[in-house]
């Protein structure tokens, strides 16, 4: 363990070993990169005099469709007999002083027809619609200032959703912005900075932020640590220094400092989960863990079912509508001999069943049970005998005779 | 025995692996060499656990049941012989190896600003494998697989107290009850049964702690890799770079955090056993050697993938073992694989569940958000190109061709499975992309660093040359 050290990716002194020079050529780069960005993004005046107006769920009328405000969230579940659904809110916007309509809305498909709309009264009578582009089920902002129809001062803003609804869709609120140079760098760094919390889908990808990100801190680090390079190339150049390392050492420095700022950016998302976690389970035993958890009512419904059960492991074959729900039940019932359909949603066929196994069903619709005569029956077949060992809500555990 | 007895198990089977490594024969102690008590330590949590989880299997080929006793009391005294046996030959190094560690820890062979950073990067470190281990103790099993495929066969056996046979669903309807179902039962038991020995030491049913395995090995992978670029001639600060930059990759993360998957694990043992190959290749140790042929074995124990991954070494080793006629050998190689790919147009085989189908579409949008535009890989996909286009005249290098050939290879099996079969829908819906990726990313990175050095190393050599006087190097 006696090999010399320099301090650095190689195991010698390099040519320049200066950390600040690099780091200060590293910042004026990303200010030229977010410069070069901003002339592309910024729609209209870099600094307007007008400040953003946020709209809350609450603000909003359901015009059209069926849904209803919970948890400060407009939750839309339906459309109207015409298929669609309009969500509209009374505004007073000097149309020139915003370049940009942001609606806060989650959980909407890729394929649905989403308009903004509105009107002013530059025109009263006319209605102007503008398609709303959809990304990771979330909207995107809409440019407004370039569309002729974008004028005078507006009066109303509605957001025109043509069903059908295959899911809930969460409307939040809405922004009306200028789209400054400093409220678009702001939205940026907002994006980057944006907690990312566990989800079903974090175990195969990292956002690394906000869902929707107009500029990836990456793609932005990559540029700077490029242009960086290229600068030094230059200047040693010009100036007759060792060029090559003068430029290794400067790629070591900045590309060191840009990974440690998207890992500080990463593992202060990773503190913040830590909160979420230790809120959610710290102090609690396994069990409570898992009452805690979000599959807890399940859970607790598979402690009764485990208390029925024989202790020795016995077969039981475990249906739910959800395959969610087919997975985790059987988890939570080994080690007994637990048989689910991973994938589909299919009943077992009866000559599957034998005498002394066991059916769990949890929220699966089309089971039918008939106590007075002990028969059990689904999708048309045959009854065949069982008893009712269990209930729960929507629940029901039955051994077969 | 609760957390202790967890902690105490996991340390002793870490310890078994460490003594497994000192015992390996080798004509030069371990402990003498630079950052030989990084290896020892890192790739003695890797041979431990591996060894750990073949004695489970023994125990359940004899018959008898998982228990403290069962388990730990031979392996303990396996690795009491194991130690006298090594340490015999390395403990005249041990004290300077630990005081030296222990010096460098403290970074006292740096001075002011190098200092600083040098301790602040290990408190990094330290705080990130601190926010990795809550997570792990607090969160019950939370990723899919975990709970479909993984955590089931280790529930079974950690109840039933042996190993039982998992069985596709025809088999087991047809088997009244002595063999169990889940989403993948003819996935291997490795990883399960790590769950299953921290069961046991912990003496009850916790699908949270009984994933503290895999943060043993997070942090076991960091000290390898520490280790092996020690041994690679980097210096105690681009080494520990280099550690943090593998232990940093938010996607490794994420499977410590949400541990449950074999993914983290293959990529851990088929880095390390690479560096043990490395290491062989540049040393001639045969203990070398032997413990790449034992984490190596494990690969496909622990994922199907594994046995794929075994054959992307092919290529290094031709390069090591044919110094002349290597490169020709590898060339050739690839150019058969094109004709296979040919014939692969003309039909439409399965393997390894995969479809093969000579269907060239690949989701190029989908793999460039994967890996330059999303937060799972930092800068490394960038960095990687980078190295590689800045250092190319040494990727061939004698010492560098065959760490090359294994990330070629690598990546040329990702990308023929992600452009050519039906694999392409899990780029697209950014699923199985990124932790296919995963097995090869901490040797990536590390590779990278490899060839930036080597690189680095190269331009002083032509700068030295051009500034010295003409007299001189006429001479």
């Amino acid at each position: 363990m006696s090999a010399p050290d320099g301090g650095s990716v190689a195991s010698g002194p390099l040519a320049t070993p200066s950390i600040a020079r690099p780091l200060v050529l590293l910042a004026a780069a990303l200010a030229v990169a977010a410069t070069v960005y901003l002339a592309f993004a910024v729609p209209a005046s870099w600094f307007p005099g007008a400040t953003a107006k946020t709209w809350g769920a609450r603000d909003l009328s359901l015009v059209r469709g069926t849904g209803a405000i919970v948890n400060n969230e407009l939750v839309l579940t339906g459309v109207d007999n015409n298929g669609q659904a309009l969500i509209a809110l009374s505004s007073d916007l000097p149309a020139r002083d915003y370049a940009a309509i942001a609606w806060d809305v989650r959980d909407v498909p890729a394929t649905t027809d989403v308009r903004l709309v509105w009107r002013s009264d530059y025109a009263p009578q006319k209605v102007i619609s503008v398609p709303v582009s959809i990304e990771s089920e979330q909207l995107l902002p809409v440019i407004v200032v370039e569309d002729p129809g974008w004028l005078g001062r507006v009066n109303g803003l509605a957001l025109l959703i043509r069903g059908p609804l295959s899911q809930p869709i969460r409307i939040r609120g809405v922004t009306a912005k200028p789209m400054g140079a400093v409220e678009t760098l702001s939205d940026r760094i907002r994006e980057w900075w944006s907690f990312e919390r566990w989800t079903g889908t974090s175990i195969n990808s990292v956002t690394g932020g906000a869902d929707v990100q107009d500029l990836p801190l990456p793609l932005l680090l990559a540029v700077a640590i490029a242009a960086t390079a290229l600068l030094v190339w230059a200047l040693a150049r010009w100036r007759r220094l060792p060029r090559r390392s003068t430029l290794a050492w400067t790629i070591a420095v900045v590309f060191a400092a840009s990974w440690g700022l998207l890992d500080a950016r990463w593992l202060w998302n990773l503190a913040r989960q830590t909160q979420v976690t230790a809120a959610q389970y710290a102090g609690k035993d396994w069990r409570e863990k898992h009452r805690a958890a979000d599959d807890g009512g399940l859970f607790a419904f598979i402690e009764q079912v485990r208390a029925t059960l024989p202790a020795a492991p016995v077969r039981v074959f475990v249906v739910s509508d959800a395959h969610y729900f087919r997975g985790r039940a059987a988890f939570h019932l080994y080690p007994h001999n637990v048989f689910f359909e991973s994938s589909r949603n299919v009943m077992p066929p009866p000559a599957n069943l034998r005498a002394g196994d066991w059916l769990l069903v949890y929220q699966r619709r089309g089971v039918q049970f008939d106590p007075s005569a002990n028969r059990l029956r689904w999708d048309n077949m045959t009854p065949i005998s069982a008893q009712l060992k269990l209930t729960g809500p929507g629940a029901a555990l039955f051994q077969i005779q | 025995m609760g957390s202790f007895g967890l902690i105490l198990g996991l340390l002793l089977m870490w310890a078994i692996g460490v003594a497994f490594v000192v015992a390996l024969p080798r004509r030069t102690p371990l402990l003498s060499t630079a950052g030989g008590l990084a290896w020892t330590v890192g790739s003695g949590a890797f041979a431990g656990a591996f060894l750990a989880t073949i004695w489970m299997r023994a125990l359940s080929l004899a018959g008898v049941s998982f228990g403290i006793a069962a388990i730990f009391v031979p392996l303990l005294l396996l690795g009491a012989a194991l130690a006298w046996l090594g340490f015999r030959r390395e403990f005249p190094d041990l004290r300077g190896a630990l005081r030296d560690a222990a010096n460098i820890v403290r970074g006292q062979h740096l001075q002011g600003m190098a200092r600083v950073l040098w301790l602040a990067l290990l408190a990094w470190l330290v705080l990130r494998f601190a926010l990795l281990f809550a997570e792990v103790a607090w969160k019950p099993l939370y990723p899919w697989d975990s709970w479909t495929q993984w955590g089931t066969k280790a529930r079974v056996w950690y109840e039933l107290g042996r190993l039982v046979p998992f069985e596709a669903a025809d088999a087991w309807l047809a088997s009244n009850g002595t063999s169990y179902f889940d989403a993948a039962p003819h996935y291997p038991g490795t990883v399960p049964l790590l769950q299953v020995l921290a069961s046991v030491a912990l003496g009850r049913w916790d699908d949270a702690l009984m994933n503290i395995p895999f943060w043993m090995l997070a942090v076991a992978l960091s000290c390898a890799v520490y280790g092996a670029l020690r041994a690679m001639d980097f210096g105690p600060s681009g080494a520990l770079v280099g550690a943090w930059l593998v232990a940093s990759l938010p996607l490794a993360n994420v499977h410590v955090a949400l541990a449950g998957y074999a993914d983290l694990p293959l990529a851990a043992f088929f880095t390390i056993a690479v560096f043990a190959g490395l290491r062989w290749l540049d040393h001639h140790e045969t203990g070398d050697a032997v413990l790449a042929l034992l984490l190596l074995a494990a690969c496909p124990l622990i994922k199907v993938p594994g046995r794929v991954w075994l054959l992307t070494l092919v290529p290094a080793l031709l390069v090591a073992f044919f110094p002349r006629h290597g490169r020709k050998l590898v060339a050739a190689g690839f150019a058969v694989a094109l004709f296979a790919l040919l014939v692969l147009a003309r039909t439409n085989p399965v393997i390894l569940n995969y479809r093969l189908h000579l269907e060239f579409a690949p989701e190029w949008g989908a793999l460039a958000d994967s890996y330059f535009l999303l937060g799972n890989w930092h800068l490394l996909w960038y960095g990687a190109i980078a190295a590689a286009v800045f250092g190319w005249r040494q990727l061939m290098s004698p010492r560098l061709a065959p760490f090359t050939m294994v990330i070629a290879a690598g990546g040329v099996f990702l990308f023929v499975v992600f452009a050519f079969t039906n694999a392409r829908a899990w780029v697209a819906d950014q699923t199985t992309v990124n932790r296919a990726t995963l097995h090869l990313a901490p040797l990536v990175t590390v590779w990278m660093l490899a060839v930036f050095r080597a690189w680095v190393q190269d331009c002083r050599a032509l700068e030295t040359e051009e500034h010295q006087p003409l007299a001189v190097r006429a001479a």
